[in-house]
């Protein structure tokens, strides 16, 4: 209970006029930066933290924190209005949210993708707060090896995305692998950078996925004709437009259940946390979903929710090693890490001892920041669902320039620019031949860091695989895969044995399910 | 941003047309006179919140609480192939003393590794300020507590495993040379950020690594790890008992150039500017804290000093980098 009571006193000691408004403006500005496609939490935050350094350190703290969510949620907005991720952890987003608002099922999905947010970020805090001293103990056994083991996961769960046509899917990934190869390799030597300084640091995902997704399915909807067709007529203020309803609410509530702890586990090791927990979640209510079908086709709000929490509750369990070890989890918390040695403080395992009311305040300003990002919402939602009553031929102009503006922004970069167009084209002629985007963004960005702690492991160890079995947390890991390879071909016979008998409940529920639905007009 | 730019830059080019025009001499002199007069293009090669950021930063405060600038002093991060992108743009601002920027070891690694356009020896050198030497550690529970114990160590194992950022970069060339004057074998495992490493030094898959203090002394503080060496000329103040390679007679070691540049052809009277205005910053006491909160040994050479100081570095640097095959 005294754990408690500090996060309280955390809560309390952030808790100030000057900081509500604090929260207000950096949910709002994080939320304007992470709409604009590709630019993410990471980017926001940089882009951002130069603000803060006129304030105090408790102040900036919770008005970065307040931007860390409002970017997140940010994404979210623009994966599901405009197709166009803002970082590869929101791809499942995309990937059922876009969908959703084809349907006219936008504003259920923002509040659905809003209320996931905020649920895992209440779990993960409590989580942070009762469990991060033996969190910390975990994340410190993570080495190269271990770390490659749990990108390997990461790739495995894509054959869920990759489905039935695996030949296809295998190409995608391979498509990603080789982009992944650009760059300066670990050993320090060039590949396929032709000497040009842009690409010594390899080609970036943002524009890779913003052309893809973004403005990729820009032209594919212009080469379908479906910019003709009149969009599905939605009232933005009617409660039925707005709120979920029932079968979404079951649906997403579950994935959010589930979702929450897993993000929390993986958010604590450092590297691969957030991107794999947001697949790994998405796999999972695929695998686990009885009509996997509409996965990535009608919209599935299990597979748009489920991520959707995992990805914020590892946002949340990044903190862990950041507050305990000092070492910073992902992308965002190595900015944040930066800002704490610029308000002096020292980053390490005494942080928070040494500064007890900084470290509760932060954790404190991530759930007000939580907190007040779910107020602006629940007020916004409809506005920005609006977006998509707008006709296409409206809309797609618009888009295209938000996707070169963010491709530009995050580094300044014509070239990047020019990559992004390049994949659109990629994208177009992937969905013409039944590819899968959305495999070969995910390649490139587990394909890299999986050669690089592959190869640190072989290093480390002379070149012997020994590694891999020698160390305590690498078995474990060895073993959950073995069982991931392993459980679909166990688990069919099983669902089909236990579909049986449960063949005329089923029935009955999805009876009940779809006479409590609104009346839908599909539009795919 | 570009437009300020563009606009300094035709400014600069309508004063040396006009100079030019009244003949030489005595123009330029009045020229220096005016210096500066306009609003200043802080570059910064790197992204916010990073070591160079930081060092930016905090001269950019002092020139302006010392009213030392008399303009506006805009900073700018341009970041981007590990610094290819910032210097390229101080170089294409050539001759204008209204460019500025600040270096780090990307400074001389970068074109060793890329095609960049530019080498430090285009840049006009104002002054170095300070070098980023590294800490050498080893995880507590190793039972390694000096550099003996570590010499010992390296002994039986044959070969060990140590750790630093990068392959073509100063951490590399550190163990390097260590390894090579201490008489032991290494395996270099190259990381991307600092978080990776240290997980991989206390998960027991490095046996050593260099980090900087800065980022490390919280661990060293906690004893999770246990510091056996500064790679400094003087010991850091912070850790005062850990020896320096220069008691176990090694050669001094590579470490990363904190200093600061004008675009290539600057006139000489900008440099003097900024040398003489520069030797007031680093006197002031929110420099010395900067320097002492960011564990950054002071080392001030001016001018040509500074410019021979970065030649006999990046031959090092290149030399040592032959010799390992990484470039």
């Amino acid at each position: 209970m005294d754990l408690f009571s500090n996060l309280l006193h955390g809560i309390a000691g952030v808790l100030s006029p000057t900081t509500v408004l604090l929260l207000l403006v950096g949910v709002l500005s994080g939320m304007v930066v992470g709409v604009i496609p590709g630019l993410g939490p990471s980017a926001g935050l940089a882009i951002l933290l130069p603000l803060t350094f006129g304030l105090e350190p408790v102040q900036a703290i919770v008005m970065l924190a307040a931007v860390y969510y409002g970017a997140f949620y940010g994404s979210t907005i623009s994966s599901v209005l405009i197709n166009a991720p803002g970082d590869a952890a929101s791809v499942p987003t995309a990937l059922e949210g876009y969908p959703m608002a084809r349907r006219g099922r936008a504003a259920p999905a923002l509040v659905l993708g809003a209320l996931a947010s905020f649920v895992a970020g209440t779990v993960a805090a409590v989580l942070l707060t009762v469990a991060a001293p033996a969190a910390a103990s975990v994340t410190s056994s993570f080495g190269p090896p271990e770390l490659f083991l749990l990108i390997v996961l990461g790739l495995l769960t894509m054959i869920m995305f990759v489905g039935k046509n695996w030949v296809r899917g295998l190409l995608s990934v391979m498509l990603g692998f080789a982009i992944g190869t650009v760059g300066v390799e670990l050993g320090g030597s060039q590949r396929y950078t032709f000497g040009s300084t842009e690409l010594i640091n390899g080609i970036p995902f943002i524009p890779v996925a913003i052309g893809l997704f973004g403005l990729g399915e820009i032209l594919w909807t212009l080469y379908n004709g479906a910019h003709r067709q009149e969009r599905a007529p939605v009232d933005v203020r009617a409660k039925s437009a707005f709120w979920p309803n029932r079968s979404e609410w079951r649906e997403g509530g579950g994935a959010i259940a589930r979702g929450a702890p897993l993000g929390f586990g993986m958010g604590i090791i450092p590297g691969a946390g957030a991107t794999v927990s947001s697949l790994m979640a998405y796999s999972m209510e695929k695998g686990i979903s009885r009509k996997p079908e509409r996965f990535g086709n009608t919209g599935a709000p299990a597979g748009l929710a489920g991520p959707e929490a995992a990805n914020n509750a590892a946002a949340t369990g990044a903190m862990v090693p950041l507050l305990t070890l000092g070492i910073p989890g992902s992308a965002s918390t190595a900015v944040l890490l930066g800002g704490f040695l610029m308000w002096e403080l020292k980053p390490g395992p005494l942080l928070m001892e040494q500064n007890p009311e900084f470290a509760w305040g932060l954790i404190g300003s991530m759930y007000l920041g939580n907190v007040v990002l779910l107020l602006v919402n629940i007020f916004c939602i409809p506005v920005f669902a609006s977006v998509t009553r707008i006709s296409l031929p409206t809309l797609a102009p618009l888009i295209m320039v938000l996707c070169a503006f963010g491709a530009f922004t995050v580094n300044g970069s014509i070239i990047e620019v020019g990559i992004m167009f390049g994949c659109a084209f990629l994208g177009f002629f992937m969905r013409l031949y039944g590819l899968s985007p959305a495999t070969l963004v995910i390649a490139l960005v587990l394909g890299p860091m999986a050669e690089d702690n592959l190869r640190r492991s072989l290093i480390a160890s002379d070149g012997s695989f020994g590694i891999f079995v020698s160390r305590e947390p690498s078995v474990v890991l060895l073993c959950v895969a073995a069982a991931l390879l392993v459980l679909p071909l166990v688990a069919a016979p099983v669902k089909r044995a236990v579909g049986r008998r449960f063949a005329n409940r089923r029935a009955n529920d999805s009876e009940n399910a779809r006479s409590a639905d609104t009346p839908e007009v599909e539009h795919s | 941003m570009r437009k300020i730019s563009v606009s300094a830059v035709l400014t600069t080019a309508t004063m040396v047309i006009a100079t030019s025009a009244c003949g030489a001499g005595t123009e330029t002199q009045e020229d220096a006179e005016d210096y500066p007069s306009q609003e200043l293009d802080w570059t910064v090669a790197f992204g916010p919140g990073g070591g160079n950021d930081i060092m930016s930063r905090t001269m950019v405060e002092i020139l302006e609480n010392e009213e030392l600038y008399p303009e506006e002093i805009a900073v700018e991060n341009r970041e981007g192939g590990s610094g290819s992108t910032g210097w390229g743009h101080v170089l294409s601002q050539a001759g204008d003393p209204y460019t500025i920027s600040t270096t780090s070891g990307s400074f001389l690694t970068t074109p060793l590794e890329a095609d960049t356009g530019w080498t430090y020896e285009d840049f006009t050198g104002v002054g170095l300020f300070a070098t980023d030497d590294t800490l050498f550690v080893t995880p507590s529970d190793s039972g390694i507590e000096s550099w003996d114990d570590w010499l010992e160590f390296a002994d039986e194992e044959g070969t060990v495993t140590v750790g630093g950022i990068g392959t073509v970069n100063v951490d590399f060339i550190i163990q390097a040379e260590l390894a090579e004057q201490a008489g032991y074998e290494i395996d270099y495992v190259p990381f991307d950020e600092e978080g990776e490493m240290q997980t991989a030094l206390l998960s027991g898959t490095l046996d050593g690594m260099v980090s900087n203090p800065g980022s490390i002394l919280g661990q060293v503080e906690a004893e999770e790890v246990t510091p056996l060496l500064f790679t400094g000329d003087e010991p850091l103040e912070a850790l005062p008992e850990v020896p320096t390679p220069s008691e176990y007679d090694y050669g001094e070691m590579a470490s990363m150039p904190r200093g600061l540049i004008l675009p290539p052809d600057t006139p000489e009277y900008a440099r003097e500017w900024w040398i003489e205005t520069m030797k007031q910053v680093v006197e002031t006491d929110a420099w010395q804290q900067y320097l002492d909160e960011n564990y950054l040994a002071e080392d001030v050479r001016w001018g040509e000093d500074f410019e021979d100081y970065l030649d006999e570095n990046a031959t090092a640097l290149e030399e040592t980098l032959q010799e390992h095959g990484a470039i």
